[in-house]
This record gives structure tokens, C-alpha cells and sequence, in this order.
């Protein structure tokens, strides 16, 4: 890792440090795209655009593509997209961490929330609040059992997954919250425009600013320019390095998944707002959340074995799969759609874990 | 490993010796353990609940633990190579779909049936294998992608809709008389006679004990020998093929219909059975009997809790507590054996 930087170099910046002499325009595009996550995201997202609009054009899909459909679409960015940190965050902290347990979190702490805020009446920021809190406690059960007791993270968020998914249905008798509150909160997931530039640009969804927004200037900030941050990059690049120079090894890793908790909390108002009702197997019905976030995160160029990722690589491939999948819901009739875009799903999680292995190979780079 | 020490001057005595020690004891403390709890549970069970301990409640039981166990069992190779396999709900709703499509329309005999489904699951597991042992990307990721592209294959075979009036061919391996010799499913005695296989192959034989070296250490396993990418490859075909079988099972156990949840969830549900069985997730260790111990235990709480008359979702809370108990206690002895190991370095 090079130390004088201080934005968090993921391991592919090794070969960006060193260009070849002499390498010709174009071999240093095809070597920025194979090595660099962002810029190969980026160009994916372009032909993606490009290509449906081409479609579009061409009067293949079944309604317009254009930039009103794509913000509306970016609701679904939502959940996907703060999840993808809370990943991002445990991925990070090394030593084979993973969450499987957000998608339980997410249900469990929306029926608090359903509680608190639709039958006990309290008002909404502290209800907020609190689920957050309830959360962050949910993922402080992770982070204890992982960091303290030494469990493989694959198992202890197997084992929560199971008790949290479990505890969400069985607190309410199976039966969602639908008090005239909660159904209120519709609100907060409708379409607003923009003041100043609002008039040039399409309506965006209000959660992009209420909730996704803010998590993402946060974690950066955590991430990129706090002390933690650094300490975390660290912990999961070496921990027993950490250890020996002095880092609190355990206390950091706890803090990962305590704060995954609280994203997922946050995820669950989201979720709430966003069906208008606090449903018991929110989170986890059909594959749950849990598996598409990991796979943004890893698709975002998180390396599973730990210390290397960013905050920007998960927002673009967010964005990358929120509008392919967008694109993809245009082009097929039905629920055909739906089917395909799993199918997308994995074939560029594949693809793109591939080329990562392919580029190592090519430019010696690891990762 | 069997390859390591240097040839003995005494042969015999020496090489049985040996074998005694670099095998684990065939019993391990957690199996033993498993065996305590499950007994344990069916007695209190079988005394707070009068329908426990009848047939009518026990043989359901077993035939329900067949798929998972027999799943478990390659899960439990893929785990000891280190890897791991999230993509096997998917495999099984591909194999279950395809081969009751393949009934309903074809009308096939038995075993060109389970031909079939095994068939088809080895071939998915071939994909996963040869991904992940050429790909040189972690298991995970790899099984993560194709479970999105089973998903898909499975979705686009059922065609948006359910499949009907699937004929009763595999009932031989399902709940009713016709699945049963002297009151025992031949589901679950299948089963066991596949997890003996796997446990004296995996035990006994170098091929078996390679895959616990690549576990432990793929660099050192490469350079004793081992064709790691090739044993890798193999660990994914089997649980591919084990999965097609024991969609065989799971359609079996259904009425004549089958809808698009099979297989939802199953990943983790075997995964579980494995790891409450005391297979570690690390790889190296683990052992085929306890991942049947464990498939049992799992199908225990939730016969148990639906018979006590609370609600059904509970046995997933008890199945997460479960999992936390086993892997801790686990983790507490291997805790104290590497103390003891230490202690005895320290004297020597």
C-alpha cells in the first residue's frame, strides 16, 4: 500500500503508479479499464445508457427510456446501494467478513419501527432514531460474536440471519403494521424537483437525499479521511500487522459491523416508507437483500479477502445494475423481465470477477 | 495428510501407529455431542408431545432430512477444500423443475428419471467447479454469480407458472407407504448408505484425504502433489450430482405439483446442517456424519416446534442458536487443544 496518498489506494493503483514508457494511447485505456474498477464501471454504465436508449430509439422497448424513467428508477438505488456500503464496511474489516444477516436486520427493524412510529405514536426522527439504534444493536450481536469470540463471519450472520428473520415474524403474529401513519410515510418515497436546476433536470426521488445521500458522504468521510477509516483499511489488509503496531484489531472490527447494523436500520424506514406498510419478511422474502448487496459491493471491486474497496465503486455499480436492470424491465413483456435480470446479475458479477483475475495476470497485479 | 513423515524402521507396528495418530478419532466430540442433543430432544419431545413418538410423526421426519443431509454431504467436501457453495438452492430448482417437467411430459420410468435430475446437477456443478478451480476467483463470488444464472435457467424452465399433475414415478422415495420397506423411508436409507460411502472415502482413502490437504493448505497440497485444481473441480461435481438426487427427493415429498419457491432458501439451510455437524468453515476439517447429525437436529427443531403448537417461524431462531452453541463450543476446544499443543511445545 502506498502511505501518501490519502484516499484509500485499493491495490490496483500499483500498476497506475507505474506506466509503462512508451505505451501507446490506446494500451493505456485498455489497461485503465482491466485494472481500475471505477473506470471499467463507468465505461459499462455508458454502453449500457447507449444501448437502451439505441433500443429505445429503435422502438424495441415497451416504454421510453429516457432520463425521467432513469430518475425514477434510482428509488431502487436506494436500499441497494446503502447496503452495498453496510457490505462494503464489514467486507473491508478482513478476515473473511460478511454479512448474510442485513436482509434480517432490515425486517426486524422495520417491525420496531412499525411499532414505535405507527402504534406507540412516537414521533418520527426519534423513531428513526431509534431503529437505527435497534439496528446498530442487531449488528453489534455481529460484531461481538465475529470480533470478540472469534467466529468465522460466514457462520455468527448465518446464525443471526436465521434468529433475526425468525424473531421479525414471529414479534407481530406474521402480520405487517399498516397503521394510517406508516401508510402516510408513502410520502417520503415520492419524486421531488430540484430547487434552482429542477426545471432542467428530471423529478428525483426523495429518499436519494434524505437517506442515500447522507450515508454515502458519511461513510466516505469515515472511510477516506477519518483515523477509523485508515485503521479499518489496515485491520483488513493484516490483522495480526494491525495488532503488533499497537491498532485496536477487535474494537475496529465490532465498530464494522455495529455500523452495518445501522445502515440496515436506516434501510429498514426506507423499506417501510417504500411498501407503506412494516412487513415482517421485508428483507428477507424470495433471496432476500442480503446476496444482491454482497454482490454489488463484490461487483463495486471489494476484494472478499479484505482491505480493499471504495465507496465509489459500490454507488457505480449500483447505479450500473439499477439501470441495466431498469433497461431490462422495458424490454421484455411481463415478468420475463425479472428473470433476465438475474441472469444479467450474474453473468456481470462473473464476468467481472474474471477480468479481475485476468488483469492480475496480464498487468501483475493482485486482486 | 499421509505423505509426511519419513519411512518408519519398523514397518508394521509403526504404520498402524501412525495411521492412529494422523487420523481424527472416527467419532468426534461433536458428533458424540449431536447425538446427546438429538436424543435428548426426541425424549422430551416424545413426553410433552403424545404425536412424537408414533411413525406417522417420525418417518415424515427422516424422508424431510434426506435432501438436506444428502446435499450436506458434498457442501461438506466443498467446506473441507476451503470453498464454499451458495448456488446449490438454485441447482436444485433447476434439476427439480427440469426432471418434473420431463415426467409430466415424457412419462419416464424411475431411473431414467433420477438419471436425469443427477445428471443435469452434475453438469451444473461442473460449471461452478471449473470456474472456480480456472477461474482463480474465491468460491463464494463464483457460486454467488451462478446462483443468479441457476435462478434464471430454473425461472425460464417453469415458465412463469407451476408444473401440474407431475406423475407419482418417485414416490418410491417419498412419505407414503410406497416410499418405505419395514416402516423405514428409502429416502433416508439412501442417504445413509451415501454418507457411509463418503465417510470411509473421505477417511480411508488418499483421493479423500486430499481434499482435507487442500483445505489446509492448497500451496503445501500443490507442492506434495496433490492436482488440486482437479480435486476442487471434483468437490463441485459431486455436490452437483448429490443435489440432483436430492431434488429427486424433494419432489417426491411433494404433492403432484411443484412451484417456483423449491429450492428458495436451501443454501442456507444446508450450509447450517454442515456447520452445525462441526465442518469448519476454514476448511480442513469436518466429517460426513455430523453434517447428517446436523440435517437431523435442523429438521428436529422444526418438527418439534410446529408439534408443540408454536408458530412455525420460531425453529429458525432455535436453528440460529443452535449454530452459535455448536460453532462456539467448537471454537472453545479448539481454543484449548492449540493451548495444550503450545503447553507441550513449551515442555519439549
Amino acid at each position: 500500500m502506498s502511505t501518501q496518498t490519502s484516499a484509500p489506494p485499493p491495490a490496483k493503483d500499483h500498476a497506475q503508479t507505474t506506466p509503462e514508457r512508451g505505451e501507446s494511447l490506446g494500451a493505456r485505456a485498455l489497461r485503465a479499464v482491466l485494472t481500475q474498477r471505477i473506470t471499467l464501471l463507468a465505461v459499462l454504465i455508458v454502453v449500457v445508457l447507449v444501448y437502451f436508449t439505441v433500443l429505445d430509439v429503435g422502438g424495441y422497448l415497451t416504454a421510453p427510456y429516457d432520463p425521467d424513467y432513469l430518475s425514477a428508477s434510482l428509488i431502487n438505488a436506494v436500499p441497494l446501494a446503502m447496503l452495498g456500503l453496510a457490505e462494503l464496511l464489514v467486507i473491508l474489516s478482513g478476515r473473511g467478513g460478511i454479512d448474510l444477516s442485513v436482509g434480517a436486520i432490515v425486517a426486524l427493524s422495520g417491525m420496531a419501527f412499525g411499532f414505535m412510529y405507527g402504534q406507540w405514536g412516537w414521533p418520527l426522527g426519534l423513531a428513526i432514531l431509534a431503529t437505527a439504534a435497534f439496528g446498530a444493536l442487531c449488528g453489534a450481536l455481529n460484531g461481538f460474536l465475529v470480533a470478540y469470540i472469534g467466529f468465522p463471519a460466514l457462520i455468527a450472520t448465518l446464525a443471526t440471519f436465521y434468529a433475526f428473520k425468525s424473531l421479525a415474524i414471529v414479534v407481530n403474529k406474521q402480520s405487517p403494521i399498516s397503521t394510517p401513519p406508516i401508510q402516510e410515510l408513502y410520502s417520503l418515497t415520492r419524486s421531488v424537483e430540484l430547487p434552482v436546476i429542477g426545471a432542467l433536470i428530471p423529478d428525483v426521488p426523495l429518499g436519494i437525499f434524505t437517506f442515500l445521500l447522507p450515508t454515502i458522504v458519511i461513510v466516505w468521510l469515515l472511510l477516506a479521511r477519518s483515523t477509523y477509516g485508515r485503521r479499518l483499511y489496515a485491520v483488513g489488509t493484516n490483522d495480526v500487522a494491525s495488532l503488533w503496531a499497537g491498532q485496536p484489531v477487535r474494537g475496529t472490527r465490532f465498530a464494522a459491523y455495529a455500523m452495518a447494523g445501522l445502515i440496515s436500520g436506516l434501510v429498514a424506514v426506507v423499506t417501510v416508507a417504500q411498501f407503506a406498510s412494516a412487513r415482517p419478511d421485508a428483507g428477507v422474502s424470495g433471496n432476500g437483500v442480503a446476496l444482491p448487496a454482497i454482490t454489488i459491493a463484490v461487483l463495486g471491486g471489494v476484494a472478499i479477502t479484505g482491505g480493499i474497496g471504495r465507496v465509489a465503486g459500490v454507488v457505480l455499480a449500483t447505479l450500473l445494475i439499477v439501470w441495466l436492470n431498469a433497461g431490462i424491465l422495458l424490454a421484455f413483456v411481463g415478468n420475463e423481465g425479472s428473470q433476465y435480470q438475474l441472469l444479467a446479475l450474474g453473468t456481470v458479477l462473473i464476468a467481472a470477477a474474471l477480468l479481475n483475475g485476468f488483469a492480475g495476470r496480464r498487468y501483475g497485479v493482485s486482486g | 495428510m499421509t505423505t509426511s513423515a519419513p519411512a518408519p524402521a519398523k514397518p508394521t507396528p509403526t504404520a498402524a501407529a501412525r495411521r492412529a495418530r494422523v487420523l481424527p478419532p472416527p467419532v468426534s466430540g461433536q458428533e458424540l455431542v449431536l447425538v446427546g442433543v438429538i436424543a435428548i430432544m426426541w425424549v422430551v419431545l416424545a413426553f410433552t408431545t403424545p404425536a412424537f413418538a408414533t411413525a406417522g410423526s417420525i418417518q415424515p421426519l427422516l424422508v424431510a432430512t434426506a435432501p438436506i443431509a444428502l446435499a450436506g454431504i458434498g457442501m461438506t467436501i466443498v467446506i473441507i477444500t476451503g470453498g464454499i457453495d451458495v448456488s446449490v438452492g438454485g441447482m436444485m430448482m433447476v434439476c427439480a423443475v427440469l426432471t418434473a417437467k420431463a415426467l409430466v411430459g415424457a412419462d419416464l420410468a424411475l431411473p431414467v428419471a433420477l438419471a436425469l435430475a443427477i445428471g443435469v446437477g452434475g453438469l451444473l456443478g461442473l460449471v461452478n467447479g471449473l470456474l472456480i478451480a480456472y477461474g482463480r476467483v474465491h468460491a463464494i463470488i463464483i457460486t454467488f454469480g451462478t446462483m443468479n444464472l441457476f435462478l434464471f435457467i430454473g425461472l425460464q424452465i417453469f415458465g412463469s407458472r407451476t408444473v401440474n399433475g407431475i406423475p407419482s414415478t418417485l414416490q418410491f422415495f417419498g412419505r407414503g407407504v410406497a416410499g418405505r420397506t419395514l416402516g423405514v423411508p428409502h429416502a433416508f436409507v439412501l442417504t445413509l448408505l451415501i454418507a457411509a460411502l463418503a465417510w470411509w472415502y473421505l477417511r480411508h482413502t488418499a483421493g479423500g484425504r486430499h481434499f482435507y490437504a487442500i483445505g489446509g493448505d492448497p500451496q503445501a497440497a500443490r507442492l506434495a502433489g496433490i492436482d488440486v485444481r482437479g480435486r476442487i473441480l471434483a468437490a463441485y461435481v459431486v455436490t452437483g450430482l448429490l443435489v440432483g438426487l436430492a431434488s429427486c427427493f424433494l419432489i417426491a415429498q411433494g404433492t403432484s405439483s411443484l412451484d417456483q419457491s423449491v429450492g428458495n432458501g436451501k443454501e442456507l439451510a444446508v450450509i447450517a446442517a454442515v456447520v452445525i455437524g462441526g465442518t469448519s468453515i476454514m476448511g480442513g476439517r469436518g466429517s460426513v456424519p455430523g453434517t447428517v447429525l446436523g440435517a437431523l437436529l435442523v429438521q428436529t427443531v422444526t418438527s418439534g416446534v410446529t408439534q408443540l403448537g408454536w408458530p412455525s417461524q420460531l425453529s429458525d431462531l432455535f436453528v440460529g442458536i443452535f449454530i452459535i452453541v455448536a460453532v462456539g463450543a467448537d471454537l472453545l476446544r479448539e481454543r484449548a487443544r492449540r493451548r495444550s499443543l503450545r503447553a507441550k511445545g513449551a515442555a519439549a
